[in-house]
């Protein structure tokens, strides 16, 4: 009977050591970042293996079916262990019960190393859904044509948001081009919802309710509504993502300013590198609240990964402050951990536009905040308020009558 | 002939593969997609492994009360305006072509081409022809059509987009249609065009006593294959317009697209019933078009 008992346990520690050994694989998505940054994708993911023996990571990289393509593995039992979301996908992902909360899989110490409110635009009640990665402002640099200004008897950046919109009208008058592009209804989301955050006008009432119609709401829709119908703003600003436009746009000098990340210089730097050397890079202005807005991506864990410590350990790793850092060196882009505004690397100095911009915005991170939080539901949401953004700048309802109805759905349709 | 077990499960045991693949990829979906039409199956329910859940025709009615279904159900039945169009201008370009004359070659590949051109690819190029500094308004400035200075977007104007868009479908489906003409007018015989021009009727009415009337049975095809493609019309309209100007080209199929495949906040149950309600109005437009062509079995034979 002893010897059958030793046999047994014999037996249940091979198989222990065994397991233990079984190398764990992650699947790790990201978004849009292969071909450009795949050496640094790599070397990451090397050197978490080499870091973590027991885990091998598959690196894919989606592109417009992300999120399609997400949904189809999780009913096909082949979930991906970490994922790259935006904060408005993560929001929605959250609210939908795909993601594990990373508050509850990793340790406060690993949260706290991210600015707090890059961790609190991962937050959904009282549960954080992500690790913060890189992200961006979108006032954060403001890029102008310096010919372009010269003819239209400007000397310098404007200052402030009202001085942007009468900037608009002289660029335009004066030289044909357009001072610059609004997000006034960018696809897939509500993006003039950030032009009342930085007038310092509230988007939600304390109890979540929709609270953008009221009488200063309408006055600032009321002041794109003028520029677009006196023709001083791209139509296709109605039709695709106004960032875009601007970038093409700038690079045919048809548009004298930008407002965004160092992102679209290397943009123009591809298209048209003879302006690209004459860009003037300055600060953007702010409105009223004297705030930014910002959008950052982040790793997520979905609940169907069948590995979520060893997701949550390559996401904190991935998502870390030397390697933000390091990829920022490769890109443009703005670290959304504590220490990164330390770094030495975003207090260099030049002539080259790409590394004035990041000097400008590479530590402030800290401002990331999109202005808004996806509401449940907030595809229709969107839909409806976008449509009447739409119906009062082409002028079929007044502004005031086009916010009330959005809200009036908004609160009528919102899922908390 | 006596009955023989033997060639019966024969003939099935052919039969079996192609059986099974439409059992799989046609009638299984159809069933389950209308099924789903009567259930509440969303994000958050497919998220946390529940299943469908059962909710009779709350669907259907929560269709007939989004203003944003009845526009996309009501611009999809104008969109249908594309058919006759499309199919007479095919029609009449196959028998053009079919002519051996020297560089028919060439046009027939010409007019094709668009069929297997990649939508973004097109929508690239048509977003050039239809922009304000675009090569339409550049063309009607040209022979003083459009006044100097009164150049506008063509997809950003709400009485032009869907005109603008509906154009594209024709031009993309205009060589499918032409070649399947095509095909249809080598089945013709001869000597029946032959015997026509002997009894001395001119190419008109050679046209519509001897083509038109052998062509039905083409004819009711190709109408059909473009009045479902008519209904369900979606890359074209998501790529050029997104659905606007104010909704004017927002498509029913985009609706469904849009219920199914918006991301996280996705409703199957919603975008099913949709798209079963797009499928009805699809079947009836197919009666129609029986009514219409549908006796040319009878002439053929």
């Amino acid at each position: 009977m002893k010897k059958l008992r030793l046999l047994a346990l014999g037996f249940a520690l091979t198989a222990g050591t065994a397991s233990a050994q079984q190398p764990v694989e992650l699947q790790f998505w990201t978004w849009y970042l292969s071909p450009k940054f795949d050496s640094y994708i790599k070397d990451t993911i090397a050197a978490f293996e080499k870091a973590n023996p027991g885990i091998k990571v598959r690196w894919f990289d989606k592109q417009d079916s992300m999120v399609q393509d997400f949904i189809a593995s999780v009913n096909l039992g082949n979930a991906p262990d970490v994922v790259n979301l935006n904060i408005d996908e993560t929001m929605k992902a959250a609210q939908n019960g795909f993601l594990r909360a990373s508050s509850d899989l990793s340790s406060p110490a690993v949260l706290a190393s991210y600015y707090p409110q890059s961790v609190k635009n991962f937050t959904s009640g009282s549960k954080v859904y992500a690790y913060p990665w890189y992200g961006w402002l979108n006032e954060g640099v403001l890029l102008y044509n310096p010919d372009l200004f010269k003819k239209a008897g400007l000397t310098r950046a404007p200052r402030s948001m009202s001085e942007m919109l009468s900037y608009a009208r002289t660029i335009k008058d004066k030289t044909g081009a357009y001072g610059w592009v609004p997000a006034l209804k960018d696809p897939n989301t509500a993006s003039f919802l950030g032009y009342f955050y930085s007038e310092g006008l509230p988007v939600y009432t304390a109890d979540g309710r929709a609270a953008f119609n009221t009488p200063a709401h309408a006055a600032l829709l009321q002041q794109y509504v003028t520029l677009y119908k006196g023709g001083y703003i791209p139509e296709d600003a109605l039709r695709r993502e106004a960032f875009q436009i601007a970038t093409e746009l700038y690079a045919q000098n048809r548009v004298a300013m930008i407002v965004g990340g160092p992102q679209a210089l290397t943009r123009i730097k591809d298209t048209n590198p003879s302006l690209y050397g004459k860009t003037v890079v300055t600060d953007a202005p702010l409105g009223r609240a004297n705030v930014q807005t910002g959008g950052s991506m982040a790793l997520v864990v979905p609940t169907a990964s069948k590995h979520p410590a060893e997701a949550a350990r390559l996401a904190a790793f991935m998502t870390s402050n030397a390697n933000q850092l390091a990829f920022a060196k490769v890109v443009p882009i703005v670290p959304t951990t504590r220490a990164a505004q330390n770094a030495a690397q975003f207090r260099q100095s030049g002539t080259d536009p790409v590394v004035r911009a990041t000097a400008l915005v590479g530590a402030a991170g800290r401002f990331i905040n999109p202005g808004y939080k996806a509401p449940g539901n907030s595809d229709d949401l969107y839909k409806n308020f976008n449509d009447n953004i739409e119906s009062a700048v082409m002028g079929k309802k007044t502004a005031q009558q086009a916010l009330s109805d959005a809200a009036a759905y908004w609160n009528a349709n919102m899922k908390k | 002939m006596r009955f023989s077990w033997r060639d019966t499960l024969m003939s099935y045991a052919f039969l079996a593969p192609a059986l099974l693949l439409l059992l799989a990829f046609t009638f299984y979906p159809l069933a389950y997609g209308t099924y789903l039409g009567f259930t509440e199956y969303t994000g958050a329910r497919f998220a946390r492994g529940l299943g469908p859940q059962w909710v009779g025709l709350r669907n259907f009615r929560t269709l007939l009360a989004d203003p944003l279904f009845l526009t996309s159900l009501g611009n999809s039945v104008k969109y249908l305006l594309v058919v006759p169009a499309l199919q007479l201008a095919s029609l009449a370009v196959a028998v053009l072509v079919s002519r051996e004359l020297p560089g028919m070659a060439f046009f027939r590949a010409a007019y094709y081409v668009p069929v297997v051109t990649s939508i973004s690819l097109a929508a690239v190029m048509w977003e050039w022809v239809y922009n304000r500094e675009g090569t339409l308004n550049w063309v009607l400035s040209a022979l003083h059509l459009l006044p100097r200075g009164e150049a506008f977007g063509w997809l950003n104007n709400e009485s032009t987009a869907f005109l603008a868009v509906m154009l594209v479908t024709f031009w993309r489906g205009f060589g499918y249609y032409m070649v399947l003409y095509l095909a249809g007018l080598q089945n013709i015989p001869a000597e029946l065009e032959e015997a026509a021009r002997l009894d001395g009727a001119t190419p008109w009415q050679r046209f519509w006593q001897v083509t038109v009337p052998l062509m039905r049975p083409t004819i009711l095809l190709c109408t059909l294959l473009s009045t479902i493609a008519a209904l369900r019309v979606l890359e074209e309209v998501l790529v050029l317009t997104g659905g606007g100007p104010l909704n004017s080209t927002y498509t029913s199929l985009m609706y469904v697209y849009s219920k199914a495949f918006q991301g996280f906040n996705f409703d199957y149950g919603l975008a099913s019933a949709a798209g079963l309600v797009v499928a009805v109005v699809a079947l009836g437009l197919a009666l129609v078009n029986f009514r219409l062509f549908g006796d040319a079995r009878g002439e053929q034979s």
